[in-house]
């Protein structure tokens, strides 16, 4: 027993020790949880994000009760806050000597370029058209001009500045029919969000990804572990020096099963405290559900590791095949992008993948979500794919370089 | 003197399509000894003894071995030898004294971590890692793996192949106190003087069969009365060294050296020397020696151990 | 000159042979491109399906056209909140509305977290629009909203693909120092070429020749396959790419020059270089935009060469716009650091390899 265990050790050991295995398998994942949780969580966030926004108001100096209400609007939210907190807007404004037409034109360069959220131009003749829309029977059309909302569309900042932008003059849409005496605000009804199906209340975007992360982590230990460990030993030929003494090859394997093991484990629990002490996250694995799958996805990529040792004939060879199949397994998997809409060939691959399955049920487990497959895919397919590896390897798999 | 044999192995054969990397070797291991397999590269002495490791399969022979008859050494012959490879590693990352537990853990009984890290010298590196060391403590501690079970029987593939004088002087120092505390070694090797200096007794071995054996006095015996004559003859012709074929057994010439076996050392010696003179030759970097297990070779195949 | 032409035909026969190196060249980025292309096929345009429960006892027919003018597709009606409930959780409707009494009450399905914020977006909207229109009001303001960028701009698979390009350019000239070069340094294949009379800065411009004669026949098969399979749209400016792709291949030649200087073990340099490429090609904006980060790793991310490299690559396809004189700065920029850590790297070449 003590031979199986050192093996284990040594497996778990070597690994630690070099700082390229370190990396991979222990930091990159917490960097990847840590940033995308960081990423995500800001989405919504708008409050908290000043928009450099410029204001061109043609309408100036005209007359009427509405002239210039956009404009004071806006200059309001780019005052900060009571709370001290930084404004809404940061707004670029003309010069008083400056011509407003080549202003705007420089303004609009400076908004394909990125370096402004969205340019408001408030045409000249916008407060009489405002009255003329409140106070006119008939929709008297002449004459009537538009404010343009100028966006770079697919910037980030831009869509999100037009949203707020959006809402203000929704805002301010309000204020006029009110003061005009047509809204009436106290028949408003109000809107509330809700989400459904998690009892204990709002869950956050990390809790959602502690699952999908740590099981990236087993994915590549094992993908990348399992034959870098077996392939490299072989072609060194530190194997052979083991099989010269009465070591057999199954306590060898038994041996690596359990050092790898020890190392998702190890995975498991660096996550899990992070995501939790950290990030905030209040999902627990307790449980029985949750626990055997977490092993049972360990052993299906464990079993994949053994799988590509036995196919690949070098430790580069191996590294290739591992590399190959890193991305697409993880990404049509839905650990981390929903995969609805894809088509043909790629939608059977996230059926034949087995951390699709893995995937879905974990975080059906954890509570995080409902489910898309029935307990009975989730356990069978990775279930039949450690059977095809076993299969394969015993058949396939060879301990020395030549006999 | 009753010699206890511990191993036999009676017309072992193994090929490799049409080559015959072992063809229809026998030989007994005396307990206590030192049993050396020398030849030069390829003659088979390697695959012999991973037959015997274990880790070949022979396609016909048989081996006994602590006195059971077997086809394939099995696990339970394994928990009483000591193997050393040709080739080899270790994990790059693990330390000197994990390494050696690690092996110890493979058998049923073993010697300590420390006993056996004296033995080979590495107390003091105990905590380095293995990818840190020298290839010579790399080798000594690929010994110390092979000792770590107290074997009664150890094979060493080419121990020193590779090592610089000093790491080779070390070696040899471990294998001599592991014969002296009675242990049976198997050995193989391409250097004459190793075999000379450590064996009791040798086979050597060439193209995959077995040509001679006996210990090294005996075999250098086989030439007889034999002196050997080497000098550098700068320059010299076959046809210049012709006179001297009449007073000695044979000469040969390769490049600049020139080798004369000879059954009468002073008669030759003074055909030399007359030789030398006549030529206006000098005789430079002259040797008179015995003949030793090179010379065997060479009178047995007209070729050398190293090429 | 005859050595360089000799060198170069050696280096090209050598990666023509090193299979893991074409296929990381030229087919990764099309399969990263491929995966995303199909798993975000929709994030442009999303269609939104409402599911719709208790609708009656309010102003049904100002909902519901209020609803019909919204960016909502489709709208599916249900006989109990519990059975909406199950719609929204089983992902057949992408939210919910139910009026409770006092309140219209948007479901959302937790998980959905990207797709969640443009579905509250249209909730919004629908909310607004609907108090309005109960009062037989509609929007006063006309507004219009324009687009300023190209139209291939709009379209996030188009912004993506320029991205993934610098990225392999970036891989590609790391990886021909930190990687080809020091792995050749650590079998001391150099130093059996440098007791030649071989100058190295042949066999340093021989590399540099090959190394950018495949990252172009890369970026433009990248281009080519993204055009084909997703339809995407790029106005290229044949000089700008080409400059563009000169100086970022050199510039990342000399970035891993400095990997390979201060990782003292060649064996390592490939493995510093390989996680060094990984960090940057998250933080540099081509996956998760720059201004949804937090404030410092914002910072970081404007210190890393690709947020620059895949900027001018989006402006050299013709996707976005920035300053012409901008991109001239990053192309030199890139350029000059290849020229100051050339005669380092040449330094490095000569200099023998001690264990």
């Amino acid at each position: 027993m003590i031979d199986v265990l050192l093996v284990a050790r040594t497996h778990l050991v070597t690994a630690l020790r070099e700082r390229v295995t370190l990396f991979w398998f222990l930091i990159f994942p917490v960097f990847l949880l840590v940033l995308l949780s960081l990423i995500f969580g800001q989405i919504g966030q708008e409050g908290e994000i000043t928009f450099t926004v410029t204001l061109v108001d043609f309408d100036r100096g005209s007359e009427g009760p509405f002239a210039g209400v956009i404009a004071g609007v806006f200059e309001n939210l780019a005052e900060p806050d009571t709370a001290g907190g930084d404004p809404l807007f940061n707004l670029i404004r003309p010069d008083a000597a400056d011509d407003l037409n080549a202003f705007l034109d420089a303004e609009l360069v400076a908004l394909r370029r990125g370096r402004r959220a969205a340019v408001v131009a408030i045409p000249a003749g916008y407060g009489r058209t405002i009255e003329r829309r409140l106070f006119a029977s008939s929709e008297d059309a002449e004459g009537e001009v538009e404010l343009a909302l100028y966006a770079s569309e697919g910037n980030a900042s831009s869509d999100m500045a037009i949203e707020v932008i959006d809402q203000v003059l929704a805002g301010v849409d309000r204020e006029i029919l009110t003061g005009a005496g047509l809204f009436d605000s106290s028949e408003s009804v109000p809107h509330v969000t809700a989400r459904i199906g998690s009892p204990e209340g709002e869950p956050r975007y990390v809790d959602f990804l502690l699952p999908g992360i740590v099981l990236m982590g087993f994915f590549t230990n094992g993908l990348f572990g399992i034959p870098g460990a077996i392939l490299f030993s072989r072609e060194q030929r530190v194997l052979q020096r083991y099989w010269v003494t009465p070591l057999s090859v199954p306590r060898y394997l038994a041996g690596l099963s359990i050092g790898h093991l020890t190392l998702c484990a190890f995975q498991f629990a660096l996550l899990y405290l992070i995501g939790r002490l950290a990030l905030g996250a209040s999902v627990t694995f307790g449980g029985y559900g949750p626990a055997l799958l977490l092993v049972l996805a360990a052993v299906t990529f464990m079993a994949f590791g053994f799988l590509i040792a036995s196919l690949a004939k070098t430790g580069n060879a191996g590294m290739a095949v591992a590399n190959i199949l890193n991305m697409p397994m993880m990404f049509l998997s839905g650990l981390f992008f929903s995969v609805t809409g894809l088509p043909g060939v790629l939608r059977v691959l996230f059926y034949v993948n087995p951390v699709s399955y893995l995937a879905d049920g974990l975080r059906a487990s954890v509570g995080v979500e409902a489910g898309v497959f029935p307990m009975s895919l989730v356990i069978g397919v990775p279930l039949a794919w450690i059977a095809l590896s076993s299969a394969v390897t015993a058949w396939r798999l060879r301990w020395d370089v030549g006999r | 003197m009753a010699e206890s044999i511990l191993m036999r192995v009676s017309e072992l054969v193994k090929h490799y399509g049409e080559v015959r990397a072992v063809d229809g070797v026998s030989f007994d291991v005396p307990d206590a000894a030192v049993f050396t397999l020398l030849g030069p590269n390829g003659a088979g002495k390697t695959t012999t003894l991973e037959i015997l490791e274990g880790i070949r399969d022979p396609d016909s022979g048989e081996i006994e071995i602590f006195g059971r008859r077997l086809r394939r050494v099995d696990r339970a012959t394994k928990q009483r030898m000591g193997v050393l490879l040709q080739e080899g590693n270790f994990e790059p990352y693990l330390k000197v004294r994990e390494v050696i537990r690690l092996f110890a853990s493979f058998f049923e009984s073993s010697r300590s971590v420390d006993e056996i890290l004296d033995r080979i010298a590495l107390a003091d590196k105990a905590g380095t890692y293995v990818k840190n060391l020298s290839g010579g403590q790399r080798q000594r501690l690929a010994i110390g793996a092979a000792l770590v079970n107290d074997p009664e029987l150890v094979f060493l593939d080419e121990p020193t192949t590779g090592l610089d004088p000093q790491a080779r002087r070390n070696v040899w120092s471990v294998v001599s106190d592991l014969r002296s505390t009675g242990v049976a070694i198997v050995m193989t090797t391409h250097y004459m003087e190793e075999a000379e200096a450590l064996s009791d007794h040798v086979c050597i071995m060439d193209h995959g069969k077995l040509i001679a054996e006996g210990s090294p006095r005996e075999l250098s015996a086989t030439l007889g009365q034999e002196t050997i004559i080497e000098f550098n003859a700068d320059g010299a012709t076959e046809e210049d060294l012709a006179p001297l074929d009449t007073r000695c057994k044979a000469v040969r010439a390769e490049g600049d050296l020139v080798t004369v076996e000879t059954e009468d050392l002073v008669a030759t010696m003074e055909s030399l020397l007359a030789w030398s003179k006549r030529q206006k030759t000098a005789l430079s970097d002259m040797a008179v020696r015995q003949p030793n297990l090179e010379d065997v070779f060479l009178a047995l195949t007209g070729r050398r151990l190293r090429e | 000159m005859n050595a360089f032409l000799a060198l170069v035909r050696s280096e090209t026969a050598t990666f023509v042979r090193d299979k893991m190196a074409v296929f990381f060249t030229f087919l990764f980025p099309l399969i990263f491109i491929l995966i995303f292309g199909f798993l975000m096929g929709d994030v442009d345009s999303p269609s939104a399906t409402l599911g719709l429960y208790g609708a009656v006892t309010i102003d049904e027919a100002s909902l519901r056209s209020v609803i019909d003018e919204s960016g909502v597709n489709r709208t599916r009606s249900f006989g109990s909140e519990g059975e909406l409930e199950d719609a929204v959780a089983g992902r057949s409707v992408d939210f919910g509305l139910v009026w409770n009494g006092r309140a219209l009450e948007f479901l959302y399905h937790p998980n959905r977290i990207q797709e969640n914020h443009a579905f509250e977006q249209l909730a919004l909207g629908i909310a607004d629009a609907f108090n309005l229109r109960r009062q037989g009001l509609s929007p006063i303001l006309p507004i219009r909203t324009v687009h300023v960028g190209s139209e291939a701009s709009t379209r996030w698979l188009n912004q993506m693909v320029p991205g993934i390009i610098a990225f392999s350019i970036l891989s590609s000239g790391l990886f021909a120092i930190s990687g080809h070069l020091t792995g050749m340094k650590q079998r001391k294949t150099l130093d059996r070429l440098i007791v030649t009379p071989m100058q190295p800065v042949a066999f340093l411009a021989a590399i540099a020749v090959v190394r950018l004669a495949v990252v172009y026949v890369s970026t433009l098969l990248t281009i080519l396959i993204s055009i084909a399979v997703f339809d995407l749209t790029f106005s290229i400016d044949w000089l700008r790419l080409t400059v563009l792709v000169l100086c970022s291949t050199l510039g990342m030649m000399g970035l891993g020059t400095v990997i390979a200087l201060v990782v003292r073990r060649p064996s390592s340099a490939g493995n510093v270089a390989n996680i060094l490429a990984m960090i940057m090609m998250f933080l540099s904006g081509i996956y998760f935009p720059i201004e949804f980060m937090p404030p410092f790793l914002r910072a970081l991310s404007r210190g890393l060469p690709l947020t620059y490299m895949a900027d001018a690559m989006r402006f050299a396809t013709g996707v976005s716009d920035m300053s012409v004189v901008r991109f001239w700065a990053i192309a030199l920029s890139l350029l000059g650091l290849a020229v100051v850590l050339f005669p380092i790297l040449a330094g490095y070449v000569v200099r023998p390899q001690r264990t």
